[in-house]
């Protein structure tokens, strides 16, 4: 017997409007791309602005800032992924060991707040507190002569940038692994116990390789990721005193594209990053299929 | 456990340490904030002397009385929820009647349309054309600009699981009563994926409420700020020079008077997340499970 179903034109029409908005707001920015290779004029729009090639480009590679920006992108991802990527792991295995469930619940839903503020909090929480006029660090450098100004020291901005990004994110960061630790088989754990294994021996031969397949999976979306340099966090705490150091693609983007309105130039050296973080989420696909058995999306 | 860990002095110590370690995570979550909140408690002759440390001294209510009561600070509030309840309305429904659809295995062409909008994950034209494009449609300067692309792709895909777990069956079985689409989809399957519902209304509300980075591209008058971008103002005028307040907005200026004002205005602006939080974060870790799991 045939089964009835209604008709799936009226699935299709109900997709509709979603296609419509992905399509405008989406697909139609990608067609604009083609300003990167024009000089563009918001008077005399796509269709009459002039072709000048590749010229945005060139001048790009030739440019000093470009290797900063590009550096500065790609170094605070690496601190990010080399002393942000553990830190939730390490909380995940130690919060697993509070064996009483009102601490641990306590524990867990502190250190998972901080990543339901906006950045903009979190920015005004660490002005605060590392403000040079305030009473912290007046109270740290008490004996000495003078305060150091933190937020605006190049030399520490790209850490203060990871160490802020580890406070917000880190205790969220766990709630995958502790998910996947509630999936290993208990009777893993007994026997082990039966053999005499103390806790830190539990946790590093049956918890750790437990999750192992989660981190893998973790670790390969942040590569995946590599050129996305978290603007929205990176604009706030930037300032003039740390272009050196912190400025990266995406607030070098927003400066000259929408501050000084090189419409050309800031889509060219968008579209440069678009094409490497594309790739590297192809990479990062392919990695999670040949590793982890499956794709990311 | 039926197995015990015996319970050596080794292991005693490790419980020791490891409940130091948690009190260690719990402080230095929490340090930032007592900050912020003793310095909005605080008197400012106590704030200059750099007392304020994480309690209160001399402590008054009168800046964040003042904070609340400000004209520009309900505006900016004001805003927030519209942009809140106006955004997740909006992206809810899209997310709604985009998913169920991508949900059903046996429609044409279905690779096709998941691909159509994973590429977006992947690929984007960017800050300056998406800011062209929204010139070019004239939404600078109004709330469409961030409310109208609302549907976000990975949320979409979500809900898309979720509803690939609902059996067929209930689909055949009323359709065999007449039921068209719709009626399905809203009677049947979405009654049944309230945790979904729950969990990404939440998703969307919590992206709307912190958003500043959209209605900073998109919004040029200082007048339409909501909430965040208002905050950013008043912590960014506060760290200015007297030559460069002398050229910025009077109007924001009024209310940057005190050092005691800006951590109102930061603790005002947290309030809302943190009141609600307790109650709906067991909703964002089942929503953050569900979609890791891909179907």
């Amino acid at each position: 017997m045939h089964l009835k179903k209604p008709k799936d034109i009226g699935l299709y029409l109900l997709m509709v409007p979603g296609v419509l908005i992905v399509f405008v707001f989406c697909y139609v920015p990608m067609a604009g791309l083609v300003i990167a290779f024009q000089d563009y004029s918001i008077f005399k729009g796509i269709q009459a602005s002039s072709f000048v090639g590749l010229k945005h480009f060139i001048k790009l590679f030739s440019q000093g800032n470009f290797t900063r920006i590009l550096r500065n992108t790609i170094m605070v991802s690496v601190y990010r992924i080399v002393f942000g990527f553990p830190i939730p792991i390490i909380l995940a295995l130690f919060i697993n060991e509070i064996r009483t469930i009102l601490p641990k619940r306590i524990v867990q839903t502190i250190i998972y707040l901080p990543h339901f503020l906006s950045w903009v909090i979190v920015y005004g929480l660490f002005v605060s507190f590392f403000s040079a006029s305030g009473s912290i660090m007046r109270a740290i450098y008490a004996h000495s002569d003078s305060v150091p100004v933190i937020l605006t020291d190049s030399s520490l901005f790209r850490s203060i940038l990871v160490g802020t990004s580890i406070w917000k994110e880190s205790g969220w960061g766990t709630v995958l692994y502790m998910a996947a630790i509630t999936s290993i088989d208990p009777q893993l754990y007994e026997s082990a116990i039966i053999d005499g294994a103390g806790r830190l021996r539990l946790m590093r031969h049956i918890t750790l390789p437990g999750i192992a397949p989660t981190i893998i999976m973790v670790l390969i979306i942040r590569i995946g990721s590599l050129i996305d340099s978290q603007t929205e966090q990176v604009l706030l705490f930037l300032n003039p005193l740390v272009y050196e150091t912190g400025d990266v693609i995406g607030t070098y983007i927003y400066r000259m594209g929408l501050g000084k309105m090189e419409y050309s130039f800031s889509t060219a050296v968008g579209l440069f990053g678009s094409v490497i973080g594309f790739a590297l989420m192809l990479l990062a696909n392919s990695l999670s299929k040949k590793h982890a058995g499956r794709s990311i999306w | 456990m039926a197995a015990k860990i015996k319970s050596t002095w080794h292991d005693q110590l490790f419980i020791a340490l490891n409940s130091l370690f948690m009190l260690f995570l719990v402080a230095i979550t929490l340090l930032p904030f007592l900050h912020v909140i003793a310095k909005a408690f605080s008197g400012d002759t106590a704030i200059m002397a750099g007392k304020v440390l994480f309690w209160p001294l001399k402590p008054q209510i009168n800046a964040l009385r003042f904070v609340v009561s400000s004209n520009s600070f309900s505006k900016a509030f004001g805003f927030s929820i519209y942009l809140v309840f106006a955004g997740t309305a909006i992206s809810m429904l899209l997310t709604l009647i985009t998913s169920y659809p991508l949900s059903k295995t046996r429609i044409k062409g279905r690779k096709f349309l998941l691909l159509y909008f994973v590429f977006t994950m992947l690929f984007s034209g960017g800050l300056v054309p998406s800011y062209l494009l929204r010139y070019e449609l004239g939404l600078i300067d109004t709330y469409w600009a961030v409310i109208l692309p609302g549907l976000a792709v990975f949320n979409m895909l979500i809900f898309k699981n979720f509803f690939e777990q609902i059996p067929d069956s209930l689909e055949e079985s009323a359709s065999i009563d007449g039921a068209g689409n719709l009626t399905i989809m809203m009677r049947i399957y979405l009654p049944l994926s309230m945790p979904a519902v729950a969990t990404l209304t939440l998703f969307y509300a919590v992206g709307y409420w912190n958003n500043y980075f959209g209605p900073m591209i998109y919004l040029t008058n200082s007048a339409k700020y909501p909430l965040q971008l208002y905050l950013r103002s008043v912590i960014h005028l506060a760290s200015l020079s007297d030559v460069e307040k002398s050229t910025t907005d009077i109007d924001l200026l009024m209310n940057v008077a005190t050092e005691s004002v800006v951590a109102s205005t930061v603790i005002a602006s947290t309030l809302p997340i943190l009141i609600l939080y307790p109650f709906l974060q067991k909703y964002f870790v089942k929503g953050m499970i569900i979609g890791s799991v891909k179907g």
